[in-house]
């Protein structure tokens, strides 16, 4: 017994204000107080958060192998991948902003979908996983995001500052289209996701192995 | 911060259920926390509301401030680079000028947007939300403002930009001389109020503002706003 949810009791909340609305009979309900399609839980979450998923897996791939800038110096210069833009930081001893590149441009979108894809499966194979540990992973999903876009910051401002023709010149490659498209998609796909069918689904484990021995 | 939790124990006539989480759906009877206090979901953690005292008050200081420092963040230069005759600024547009001068026109939309367009647009929502809950009037755009704040929220990204300035700074030392302009103290004390806003911003406060307000409005004396 997890207590009583919202959806056993015929009300739904609001996620744009969190108001609690009685149920309607059909989906979507308009918030009273915000004026936001209510539903009771977030449509089709698992489908375009499977969807947005696998897109962002499948372009993790040209992100990585294709460049992503090329710095041309004293009038030679090869294209740098994410891989080994962090090579070279490491390389001329900046390590710890190596780590920080590191951690988020290659370790924060990987761990993203794994994070994304095993929380779709715990939802659909309901896995008996505990909702407690399911919501770590959600929220360090959900918080993480944003910082991968770093790379690509670092691009833009490079890109203006270092354009001195053959001299020097820093000039972006496809590869950095690929990779702020795995940002964007990943950052909706964790939209996507609703955590209360975490719950549910846990929930209904529990309500399985109650009935199963009688 | 204390922690203010509530034990779903039944709701009855007198006690209704006023909440429900949501991350995890749990119905409580206690829909907001004390003033300085946070309410925690009992059973996922969430926080479901987060008391800061006089929220609307800091919150229009700190918007307020954050659109005044838009102005000499967004022209003035950020970084200067020079290389031997060369020279060149880093300004938050002409990076992504070049970008879309190049043909990257995906990149240069989607940092124009969150270093530029997404904070602004807070600040600006902000502003106006702080100042219009006051009228009963206004109700309905102050609604829509704060679901638009709702959706802009996660792509305001000037931490990440001032992280990805300290990177560009770091990898360009070895090229040429790199040097720190005034725009930068202007873009990370923008940085600075765009996060105070996240932390004292309490949409519960706005909700209830308003609600006031619209009683005013009904009762037929006019509401002028306490900030
Ligand atoms: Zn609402
Ligand atoms: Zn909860």
């Amino acid at each position: 017994m997890s207590g009583a949810t919202g959806l056993e009791h015929n009300v739904w909340t609001c996620l744009s204000c969190h108001f609690l609305l009685p149920a309607a009979t059909r989906a979507p309900a308009r918030c009273p107080r915000c004026g936001a399609r209510v539903h009771p839980r977030i449509e089709a979450s698992l489908m375009f958060t499977w969807a947005l998923t696998l897109t962002g897996a499948l372009l993790l791939i040209p992100a990585n192998v294709l460049p992503v800038m090329t710095v041309v110096y004293l009038g030679a210069g090869e294209p740098n991948t994410i891989i080994s833009g962090v090579m070279q930081l490491h390389q001329a001893g900046y390590w710890g902003i190596a780590i920080i590149v590191f951690v988020a441009s290659v370790v924060v979108p990987l761990m993203k979908l794994v994070g994304l894809a095993l929380l779709c499966l715990t939802v659909q194979w309901q896995l008996p996983i505990a909702p407690a540990q399911a919501m770590r992973i959600y929220r360090v999903v959900n918080a993480i995001g944003r910082w991968s876009l770093l790379d690509l910051f670092m691009i833009s401002i490079l890109v203006a500052l270092v354009q001195m023709g053959e001299a020097a010149e820093v000039q972006a490659e496809p590869g950095s289209t690929a990779f702020a498209t795995v940002v964007v998609v990943t950052m909706i796909a964790s939209r996507c996701f609703d955590p209360r069918l975490l719950w549910d689904s846990y929930s209904a484990i529990a309500a399985k192995a109650a009935e199963g021995p009688a | 911060m204390e922690r203010a939790v509530d034990s779903p124990s039944g709701a009855t006539a007198a006690r209704p259920w006023r909440r429900a989480c949501y991350q995890c759906d749990l119905l409580l009877t206690r829909a907001l926390a004390p003033e300085g206090t946070k309410l925690l979901c009992p059973r996922c953690g969430a926080a479901l509301h987060t008391h800061f005292p006089h929220s609307i008050l800091y919150t229009a200081i700190y918007s307020f401030t954050g659109l005044l420092l838009f102005l000499p963040a967004a022209t003035l230069p950020l970084l200067h680079f020079s290389f031997y005759v060369f020279d060149a600024d880093n300004t938050l547009f002409n990076g992504v000028a070049s970008l879309f001068g190049e043909g990257y026109i995906w990149l240069a939309t989607l940092v124009l947007f969150c270093s530029v367009l997404a904070p602004l647009g807070k600040f600006l929502l902000l502003s106006f939300i702080c100042w219009g809950c006051g009228w009963g009037k206004l109700a309905r755009p102050v609604a829509s403002a704060l679901r638009w704040y709702q959706h802009l929220y996660k792509w305001g990204m000037l931490d990440v930009y001032l992280l990805g300035i300290l990177v560009a700074l770091v990898k360009m030392t070895d090229l040429g001389s790199i040097s720190v302009e005034p725009g930068l103290y202007c873009f990370s004390a923008m940085m600075l109020m765009a996060t105070a806003t996240a932390i004292s911003f309490d949409p519960e406060a706005v909700w209830s503002r308003l609600a006031s307000a619209e009683g005013q409005r009904v009762a037929g004396t006019s509401g002028e706003p306490d900030l």
